[in-house]
C-alpha cells in the first residue's frame, strides 16, 4: 500500500494530473461541503519519454453521445471481441483489424500502465506550424539591434519547413513581403485605423489563387504543406533574404516631437498579424479534377508580438502620445480613471477571440522601462496560450534567453510546443464538468457530461489550447451528479477521460488520451477516507487559479473575503477542536501546509497589486495561470534556501527569523531568484576574504547559492530576474516584501504580548503593516472554532 | 485669288513706333504679339474693326542673348510697381515717369552706373533701357522663403495597359540616359511613385543595399508610408535610382492588375511634395479607375463624327482642385497620357491645366510603334533637359486705359493680374485679351510688360521682364492695315476653345466663321470702290480665311470626321498653350516641294556658312503635288517627306539612297548621309527647320502608294473632304455672308 503522497506524486508523474480529492464523495451536497472544489490540474502535453505514441487511430464507443475511446478502464471480452465502455456502458465490438487480440496479446491501449496514450493520426494532413514576427521599430537603436540578433538567430531554431512571417510597426505598419529577389516590398497600413480580415486580404491580394497553381506543394515524405503566399514563407526558403531584411531595419522614421512618445500602432498590427492568418486561402487545385480547402484556420501558427512600449494610438491605445501624461496605474483603474483601457481591452479580446477561433496563439515579448499594456493585451496569450513575456529590455539575457527557451526541443529534437489543440473531457455517469480556468477558451460544446453550475469557462466540454507546451496546465472543475448521498455506485469508481487532439510541432495530428478513476465514498460516513486524499498543493493551486479568475473581474477586498471565508470554512470542516477553544484546534497533516499556502496567496502579487503596476499584475496572473502545481505552489509560496557554515544548504521557513548575519539565502518566487547575503558574510565578502587561498571554504559557500541559482535560471520559462543582494541593500526589500513579518516593530506591540516574542537575536525585525503568519494563524483559530461564526 | 500663301515666311508685322529708334528695342515678336499692331484709341473704334484685341506670350523661351543683370534695386515705378524699361520717360537725370501709369518716380543714385563700362552717366546707356527683356537677379525682398531645390517626382502607372504598351522600359532608358542633365545643382531632389490598384513608394535612402518598395493598397485614404527617402538628394542617392530604373521595368512585367489609382498617387504626390514644391510628372496609360479620383467611360464613339462634341468639360472637379492645392504648395503637374483607349482627358487635363503644368498626348501608343516611340524618345529628352523654373508668378501690366480679361494657358489667376505657375517651362505660351477701358486718343504708345519672378534649378530667383509698346490709331483702315493675322488666329483659337466648353463645338466653329464674315464685312465698309463680286481682303488679313478654315478643319474643331474625345481635347489644350508659332505649324503645317532644290534659286547663309535652300511654301492642296516630286511637310511636331511615283531614279540614288521608287522601304525614318550635292541641300534645308525647334523631330519618308500615304494627304486641308469643304467652296460662302 502506497501512501497517498506517492499515489499523488505517480499520477502527476504518468497522467500529468493532480486531483484536490482523491476519494470522491457521492453526492454533490457532501462534495460542495468539503469547501475545496472537486478538481484538477492536468497538464496534457506533460513530458512522457518513456511513452511512444502509438501509430493507429484510437478506438471509439460507438455511442453517438458518448465517443469515449478505448482505455484501460474498459471491460473486454476478448473471446467476443467486444469492449465495453466504462463512460456509458455500450458494448462495442472491435473493429476487424483488432481480430488478432487476445489476453496475451493485448492492444496497448487497455493496458494498465496506459492510463495516458498518444496516437499519431497518419491519415491527417501534416501542416508545418506558422510563425508570424510582429516587431515593434520605435524602440533605440540599440534595443533594435539586440531585437534584431534575437530575431535572426531565432531563424536557425525553428524546423527548416516552418512558414515565417514579418510584420513591422511603428506609426505606420508594414507587412513583408518575403523571398522576393531584387527590391523588397512591403505593404504599408495606417496606425489609426483597423481593417477586418477581408479587408487585409483583399489589400494584399492574398486569399484567391490568382495564377493557375501548380499541384499542391508537398514536403519531404510527401506532408502537405499549406500554401504558402508572398508574406508567409518556409523558412528555408527565404532565411537568408529575411535575415538580410531584419537586418536593414530601422527604427521608426517618424520624428517624434520633445515631451511626446512615439506614435506606436500595436493594436492595428496585431489586428493586421490576426488577419494575415485568418485569411481562407479557398480552393486550391491539387489536380484538374480535385481541389483541397486551404486555409490559415486550424494551421498552428504563433504570432509572436515583440513591443517595447505602449500603443499610442488607432484601435488598442493605451496612452496618448503626450509624455506628461503617464499609462494608467491601479490607482486610476480603481478611481475609473484609465481613460483607453476599456476600448483598448475590448480591441484586444476581440483580436483574442479571432485568433483563438483560429486557434492561433498570439505571444507577448514585452521589454519596456515602463508598460506596455499588458494589461490590456493580456486575452491575447491567455486565451490562446501564448507566452507572455516582461522584461526591461530587449538586450537583456532575460529576454534574450526567454526567447531562445520558447524552441528549446525535446530528446527527438523536435519543439516543444503542440498547436491548435483542444481538450475534450469526457466524465463517467455520476460526474458532470462544471468548467476551466487555464489558457484556454471554451469551445461551447455542450453534451451530457457538462454541468449546469459553471466554474471559470463553463458549460462546454470542449476547451481550445491554441498552443501549449509541457508546462501547460489546465484546471478543471467536477460536479457530482446525485444531488443526495445516494449508495456508492457499482465498481465504486468515477471515470474521467481527456482528449487532446493537436498538432505536434513536426506537423502531426495527434491525440493525446488519459482516463483516469477515483474511489467513490460517502462523505458522512466516511469523510476521513475523503479527507486521506487530500492534495493540499493541488488545493492551494486550484483556489488560486480561482481566486485569480475572480480578481479579474472583481478587484478588491471581496476576494479577499472569500479567500478568508473558504479557508475557514476548510478548517472547520476538517479541523479537530473543542468548540471556542483556539488552542485545541488542530488539521490533519495532510492539511497542515494549506494554511499558509492562503496566507502568502492574500499578500501576494497576485492579489495585493497595489505595489505592483497592472501590467506587472497581468503577467503574474498570466503565469499563475498556465505553470504546473509546484511552479505554482512558488509563485504563491516563494522556497527559501539558506547556505552557512552550519550545514549543508537546507529550506527554512520564509520567515524573518531565517534571516541572520551569518547565512546566505536562496530565494525563488518563480519570477525571482534572488541571494542575499546576511550582514557578516557581506562584511566578509567586501573584505575579499573569498579571495584568500586560506579563506577557500567561504569562497565555496559564496559559490554554492549562484550555482544553485543558475541551475534554475537555465531551465525556468521565462527565465527569472537575478537580484544578488546584502542586507541593508536596497533590492533586500524583494526578499522583504515575502517573508513573513515574524518579528515587526508594529506587532511586537500590536498584541500586547499576546504573540510569543522571538528572541531578539535570532531574527531581524521587518518593517511592515501586515499581519504576521502567527497572528494570521491564530485568528483562524478562533475563528475555526467559534461556534457564532 | 486663292493663292494668298506668300512664297517665303508669312511675315510677323512689323510694329511701327512714332520715336523710330524704339522700334528696335521693341520686343521681339517671337515673345510678345498683339492682334493688332496698333492699338484703336477708343473701344468703338475696336468694335468697328470686328478684331479681337489679345496679347499672345511667350515668356520663358529658350533664348540665346539674354542680358541678366544683377543689382542692389531693381528700379521700378513706386506707384503701379512697372520695372524700368526702354519706353520710360527721364524727365531729367534723376527722375523718369513710368509709361504704364504716368507717375513720376526718383531714379536711384545706383542706376547712373553703367555695369558695363563701370562709369556713371547717362541712365539710357543701361541694359534695362537698352532691352524690353531682361532678366533680374532677385535680392531676398523678392523671395517669401529660400528659393526652392529642383524637385522632380516621377508618377508612373503600372497597371496592364500601362505595362503592355511598354513606355516604362523606354522611360526608364531614357531617364537613365538623361538623369545627370537634369536641370539642378547639388539641392536636387528626385522621387518616384507607381500605381495600379494600390500606391508604391520607393524608400531610396542612402546607404541602403536596394531601394525599397513600400506599397500602400488603402487608396481611399492613402498616406505616406514614411517621413522622408521617398523624395531623396540625388546627388546623395544617384546609385539607388539608377538601380531603381533598371529594375523597374521587371517588377510589373507580369502584373495583372487593371486598376489605375491615379488619383490617389496625386494625393500622394501632393503630400510627397507639398513642404518644397517642385515638378511632378505623370505618365498615364488608361482611364483612371480605381480610388478617388476614379472616371468612367464617357464617350460614344459611334458619335465620334458628329456634329457636336459632347464632354467636352471634366466629370469631376477632383483633378481641378487637387491641382489648385498643387499650385498653392508650388507643385506643378505635367502629364504624359500615352493611352490606347479613351482616358477622359477633359477631366484629367485639369490636373496640368490649373497648377501651369504641360500635357503630352500619345494616343495609341505602343513601344514598338517606331514612328511614336521615336517621338515619345524625342519630346520625352526634350523635357527632362529643358530649362525650368520653379516657384513662378507672371504678372501682366498695361497702360492705363487697357485692361486685360481673359487669360488663356495652363496657370491658376491668384489676382486680377496675377498668374500662379508653380512650373514655367520654355515651350509654354500664353494669351490674354484685352479691352479698352478709357479713350487712349491722347496717347502715343500704349505699353504691356510680363514679369516672370522664378526660381531656377539652380537655386537663384530670378524675373524675366518683357515689355512691349504699341501705337495708338485713330482711324479703321489703319487698324485693319496693322492686323496681324497670325495672333488673331491664335487669339481666336484660345478663345474657340473657352467657347466649346461654355457653350458648344457648333457655336464656336459659328464664332470662327463669323469673325471671317465680320472683318471682311468691316473693311469693306471702309473700301466704297470694290465691286460687288470680289472678296476684297487687306493684305495684312488675306491668310485669315486659310486660316480659319484650318482651325475648322483642325483636330480641335473639327466635326464629320471621326475624332476621338482625348484627341480632341488635347488638341484644344494645345490651342491654349502652344507658343504662335507652333499653333499656327499644328494648324496649317509648312510644305515644300523638295525634287528639285538649288543654290541659285534659294540661297540663305546660316552662321556656319552652310547654303540652305528656300523653296516655296506650298498650299495644302493635292493640285499642288505631282507624282514626279518629293514634297516635305512640317507638321511641328514631326515632319513627312511624300515621294510621288514618278520619281526620277536620280532623286532616288542621290537623296534616298536607293536605286529607284520601288526600293523605298515602307518604313523609313531619316535621311541617309549620300555624298551627294542634292542630299546635302536636302538636309541642309530639313537642319535648318529642326534648328527653329525646340528639339530635333523625326522625318517619315512616305511613299504616295504607302500605307502611311493618309497621314500626308489628311492634312492637305484645303481639299474637299467628305464631310469639309475646300477651301474654295469656304471662299465662296464667305462672300456671301459678307454685307
Ligand atoms: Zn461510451
Ligand atoms: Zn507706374
Amino acid at each position: 500500500m502506497t501512501t497517498y503522497e506517492e499515489f499523488i506524486q505517480q499520477n502527476e508523474e504518468r497522467d500529468g494530473v493532480r486531483f484536490t480529492w482523491n476519494v470522491w464523495p457521492s453526492s454533490r451536497i457532501e462534495t460542495t461541503r468539503l469547501v475545496v472544489p472537486l478538481g484538477c490540474l492536468y497538464q496534457p502535453l506533460k513530458e512522457r519519454p518513456d511513452l511512444p505514441p502509438i501509430q493507429y487511430d484510437p478506438v471509439l464507443c460507438s455511442r453517438n453521445t458518448c465517443r469515449a475511446i478505448l482505455n484501460p478502464l474498459c471491460q473486454v471480452d476478448y473471446r467476443a471481441k467486444l469492449w465495453v465502455c466504462n463512460f456509458c456502458l455500450q458494448r462495442n465490438p472491435f473493429p476487424p483489424q483488432y481480430a488478432a487480440i487476445s489476453e496475451q496479446h493485448q492492444p496497448a491501449e487497455v493496458i494498465p500502465m496506459f492510463s495516458t496514450i498518444e496516437y499519431i493520426i497518419t491519415r491527417a494532413q501534416c501542416l508545418p506550424p506558422i510563425f508570424l514576427l510582429v516587431v515593434d521599430t520605435c524602440i533605440d537603436d540599440e534595443e533594435l539591434s539586440a531585437l534584431k540578433d534575437s530575431l535572426q538567430m531565432s531563424l536557425s531554431l525553428l524546423p527548416p519547413d516552418a512558414l515565417i512571417g514579418l510584420v513591422t510597426f511603428g506609426k505606420i505598419i508594414q507587412v513583408h513581403e518575403l523571398g522576393c529577389e531584387g527590391i523588397s516590398k512591403s505593404y504599408a497600413f495606417r496606425g489609426t485605423k483597423d481593417y477586418t480580415a477581408k479587408q487585409i486580404q483583399d489589400m494584399l491580394g492574398i486569399g484567391k489563387f490568382s495564377a493557375p497553381q501548380q499541384q499542391q506543394p508537398r514536403g519531404p515524405g510527401g506532408q502537405v504543406l499549406p500554401p504558402a503566399n508572398r508574406f508567409l514563407q518556409p523558412v528555408h526558403k527565404c532565411d537568408m533574404s529575411l535575415t538580410d531584411l531584419l537586418g536593414e531595419l530601422q527604427r521608426d522614421p517618424w520624428p517624434v516631437a520633445q515631451g511626446k512618445r512615439s506614435l506606436r500602432s500595436t493594436g492595428v498590427a496585431l489586428s493586421i498579424a490576426v488577419g494575415l492568418l485568418e485569411v481562407s486561402l479557398g480552393l486550391a487545385p491539387v489536380s484538374k479534377i480535385t481541389t483541397i480547402m486551404c486555409t490559415y484556420p486550424n494551421t498552428g501558427a504563433r504570432i509572436m508580438l515583440f513591443v517595447g512600449g505602449p500603443c499610442s494610438q488607432g484601435p488598442g491605445q493605451v496612452v496618448n502620445d503626450d509624455l506628461r501624461q503617464p499609462i494608467r496605474s491601479h490607482h486610476d483603474i480603481h478611481r475609473d480613471n484609465a481613460t483607453y483601457m476599456k476600448k483598448a481591452t475590448k480591441h484586444y479580446e476581440a483580436l483574442a477571440v479571432r485568433a483563438a477561433t483560429n486557434g492561433h496563439a498570439v505571444d507577448i515579448y514585452s521589454c519596456a522601462l515602463d508598460q506596455t499594456g499588458l494589461l490590456e493585451m493580456k486575452q491575447c496569450c491567455n486565451s490562446t496560450g501564448g507566452h507572455m513575456v516582461m522584461g526591461d529590455c530587449f538586450d537583456s539575457s532575460l529576454f534574450k534567453q526567454t526567447f531562445q527557451r520558447v524552441f528549446s526541443r525535446d530528446q527527438k529534437g523536435e519543439l516543444k510546443m503542440a498547436f491548435n489543440g483542444t481538450l475534450e473531457v469526457k466524465t463517467s455517469r455520476e460526474l458532470k464538468v462544471s468548467g476551466a480556468i487555464g489558457s484556454c477558451v471554451s469551445l461551447n460544446v455542450k453534451g451530457p457530461c457538462v454541468s449546469d453550475t459553471e466554474i471559470g469557462m463553463g458549460s462546454t466540454c470542449q476547451w481550445k489550447l491554441c498552443t501549449f507546451n509541457p508546462n501547460s496546465t489546465c484546471a478543471l472543475f467536477f460536479e457530482v451528479v446525485s444531488q443526495h448521498p445516494a449508495p456508492i455506485p457499482q465498481g465504486g469508481r468515477g471515470c474521467i477521460q481527456m482528449i487532446t487532439q493537436y498538432q505536434h510541432s513536426s506537423g502531426q495530428r495527434r491525440i493525446r488520451v488519459t482516463t483516469i478513476a477515483r474511489n467513490w465514498a460517502d462523505a458522512s460516513t466516511n469523510l476521513h477516507h475523503i479527507s486521506a486524499g487530500f492534495d493540499q498543493e493541488a488545493a492551494a493551486v486550484l483556489m488560486a487559479r480561482m481566486v485569480v479568475y475572480r480578481a479579474e473581474t472583481d478587484d478588491g477586498p471581496d476576494v479577499l473575503r472569500w479567500v478568508d471565508r473558504m479557508l475557514i470554512r476548510l478548517c472547520q470542516k476538517f479541523g479537530e477542536y473543542g468548540k471556542d477553544d483556539p488552542n485545541s484546534f488542530r488539521l490533519p497533516d495532510n492539511f497542515t501546509l494549506y494554511p499558509q499556502f492562503m496566507y502568502h496567496l492574500r499578500r501576494s502579487h497576485f492579489l495585493q497589486v497595489f505595489n505592483n503596476s497592472p501590467d506587472e499584475t497581468s503577467y503574474y496572473r498570466h503565469m499563475l495561470m498556465r505553470e504546473d502545481v509546484a511552479q505554482s505552489l512558488t509563485m504563491i509560496q516563494p522556497i527559501l534556501y539558506s547556505y552557512s557554515f552550519n550545514g549543508p544548504p537546507e529550506p527554512v521557513l520564509l520567515d524573518t527569523s531565517s534571516i541572520q548575519p551569518d547565512r546566505i539565502l536562496l530565494m525563488d518566487t518563480f519570477f525571482q531568484i534572488l541571494i542575499f547575503h546576511g550582514e557578516t558574510i557581506a562584511q566578509w565578502r567586501s573584505l575579499h576574504y573569498q579571495d584568500m587561498p586560506e579563506y577557500e571554504n567561504f569562497l565555496q559557500l559564496l559559490q554554492a547559492p549562484i550555482d544553485d541559482a543558475q541551475e534554475i535560471l537555465q531551465t525556468r520559462f521565462p527565465m527569472p530576474r537575478y537580484i544578488d543582494t546584502v542586507q541593508g541593500g536596497s533590492q533586500a526589500r524583494f526578499l522583504l516584501s515575502k517573508v513573513n513579518p515574524s518579528q515587526t516593530h508594529n506587532n511586537m506591540y500590536a498584541y500586547g504580548g499576546a504573540m510569543p516574542i522571538p528572541n531578539a537575536e535570532s531574527g531581524s525585525p521587518v518593517l511592515t503593516d501586515d499581519v504576521s503568519l502567527q497572528v494570521f494563524m491564530e485568528h483562524l483559530k478562533k475563528l475555526a472554532v467559534s461556534s457564532t461564526a | 485669288n486663292r493663292n494668298v500663301l506668300p512664297t517665303g515666311k508669312v511675315e510677323v508685322p512689323k510694329v511701327r513706333l512714332h520715336q523710330e529708334f524704339l522700334n528696335s528695342v521693341n520686343c521681339s515678336p517671337e515673345i510678345f504679339r498683339c492682334t493688332l499692331t496698333k492699338v484703336p484709341g477708343t473701344n468703338s473704334l475696336l468694335q468697328k474693326s470686328r478684331l479681337p484685341l489679345g496679347i499672345l506670350i511667350h515668356p520663358f523661351k529658350d533664348l540665346n542673348n539674354l542680358p541678366v543683370i544683377q543689382c542692389s534695386t531693381i528700379v521700378r515705378c513706386r506707384s503701379c510697381r512697372t520695372y524700368i524699361n526702354p519706353f520710360v520717360y527721364f524727365v531729367d537725370h534723376k527722375r523718369w515717369k513710368c509709361n504704364l501709369c504716368f507717375r513720376v518716380n526718383e531714379l536711384p543714385e545706383e542706376f547712373q552706373y553703367d555695369p558695363v563700362t563701370k562709369t556713371y552717366g547717362d541712365p539710357t546707356r543701361r541694359p534695362e533701357i537698352k532691352s524690353s527683356t531682361i532678366e533680374y537677379i532677385a535680392p531676398s525682398e523678392y523671395m517669401l522663403r529660400p528659393p526652392q531645390p529642383a524637385v522632380y517626382l516621377f508618377l508612373l502607372d503600372v497597371s496592364r495597359l500601362g505595362v503592355e504598351c511598354g513606355y516604362l522600359r523606354m522611360f526608364c532608358d531614357i531617364l537613365l540616359e538623361e538623369l545627370d542633365k537634369l536641370p539642378g545643382d547639388g539641392r536636387t531632389q528626385i522621387g518616384f511613385i507607381t500605381y495600379d490598384s494600390s500606391i508604391h513608394f520607393y524608400n531610396l535612402a542612402e546607404g541602403l543595399n536596394q531601394p525599397q518598395q513600400m506599397i500602400v493598397v488603402d487608396t481611399e485614404d492613402v498616406f505616406l508610408p514614411c517621413p522622408d527617402n521617398l523624395l531623396v538628394n540625388f546627388a546623395e542617392s544617384r546609385e539607388l535610382v539608377k538601380d531603381l530604373l533598371k529594375q523597374l521595368p521587371t517588377i510589373f512585367l507580369n502584373s495583372h492588375d487593371t486598376n489605375s489609382s491615379l488619383g490617389p498617387a496625386l494625393q500622394a504626390a501632393y503630400k510627397l511634395m507639398a513642404p518644397t514644391g517642385g515638378r511632378v510628372t505623370v505618365f498615364q496609360s488608361c482611364l483612371p479607375n480605381h480610388g478617388p479620383g476614379l472616371l468612367t467611360v464617357r464617350e460614344d464613339p459611334s458619335q465620334r463624327a458628329g456634329k457636336e462634341a459632347p464632354h467636352l468639360n471634366p466629370a469631376t472637379d477632383f483633378y481641378k482642385r487637387l491641382a489648385l492645392d498643387c499650385s498653392g504648395q508650388q507643385v506643378a503637374v505635367d502629364l504624359f497620357l500615352i493611352n490606347s483607349q479613351y482616358s477622359d482627358l477633359a477631366t484629367l487635363s485639369g490636373i496640368s491645366r490649373f497648377s501651369g503644368g504641360c500635357i503630352f498626348h500619345f494616343p495609341l501608343f505602343k513601344a514598338s510603334d517606331t514612328v511614336l516611340s521615336d517621338s515619345f524618345k524625342r519630346s520625352f529628352r526634350r523635357y527632362l533637359t529643358r530649362k525650368i523654373g520653379f516657384e513662378a508668378v507672371m504678372r501682366i501690366r498695361c497702360s492705363r486705359g487697357l485692361a486685360i480679361h481673359t487669360f488663356h494657358g495652363n496657370f491658376f489667376v491668384r489676382s486680377t493680374d496675377l498668374l500662379s505657375l508653380p512650373n514655367v517651362n520654355p515651350d509654354a505660351g500664353f494669351g490674354m485679351q484685352v479691352s479698352v477701358e478709357e479713350s487712349l486718343s491722347d496717347l502715343q504708345n500704349v505699353c504691356f510688360q510680363a514679369a516672370l519672378l522664378y526660381t531656377s534649378s539652380k537655386g537663384e530667383r530670378r524675373i524675366r521682364v518683357h515689355t512691349l509698346c504699341l501705337p495708338v490709331a485713330a482711324n479703321l483702315s489703319d487698324i485693319l492695315y496693322s492686323a496681324d493675322q497670325q495672333c488673331i488666329v491664335g487669339l481666336l483659337a484660345k478663345m474657340a476653345v473657352d467657347r466649346s466648353h461654355t457653350s458648344s463645338l457648333s457655336d464656336a466653329r459659328d464664332a470662327f466663321i463669323n469673325v471671317a464674315v465680320d472683318v471682311l464685312s468691316a473693311y469693306k465698309l471702309i473700301q466704297s470702290s470694290g465691286g460687288p463680286t470680289s472678296l476684297l481682303t487687306p493684305s495684312s488679313l488675306q491668310l485669315l480665311p486659310l486660316y480659319i478654315l484650318a482651325l475648322l478643319k483642325y483636330v480641335a474643331f473639327r466635326t464629320g470626321q471621326s475624332t476621338r474625345l482625348d484627341d480632341r481635347l488635347f488638341a484644344m489644350c494645345q490651342m491654349k498653350t502652344l507658343p504662335l508659332t507652333n499653333l499656327i505649324q499644328a494648324i496649317y503645317p509648312d510644305m515644300y516641294p523638295v525634287h528639285y532644290l538649288d543654290d541659285k534659286s534659294c540661297a540663305e547663309v546660316d552662321i556656319e556658312g552652310t547654303l540652305v535652300p528656300q523653296p516655296p511654301h506650298l498650299h495644302l492642296s493635292a493640285e499642288k503635288l505631282d507624282s514626279h516630286g518629293a514634297f516635305l511637310m512640317d507638321v511641328g511636331d514631326h515632319m513627312m517627306m511624300y515621294v510621288g511615283h514618278n520619281i526620277s531614279s536620280q532623286f532616288c540614288t542621290a537623296v534616298l539612297g536607293v536605286p529607284c521608287f520601288s526600293h523605298i522601304p515602307e518604313e523609313m525614318y531619316e535621311l541617309p548621309e549620300i555624298e551627294s550635292p542634292e542630299s546635302e541641300r536636302l538636309r541642309n534645308f530639313v537642319n535648318h527647320l529642326q534648328n527653329e525647334k525646340p528639339y530635333q523631330t523625326m522625318l517619315q519618308v512616305i511613299r504616295d502608294d504607302s500605307c502611311y500615304r493618309g497621314k500626308f494627304v489628311d492634312r492637305l486641308i484645303e481639299d474637299r473632304t467628305e464631310s469639309a469643304v475646300s477651301y474654295y467652296e469656304f471662299l465662296q460662302h464667305l462672300k456671301t455672308n459678307v454685307k
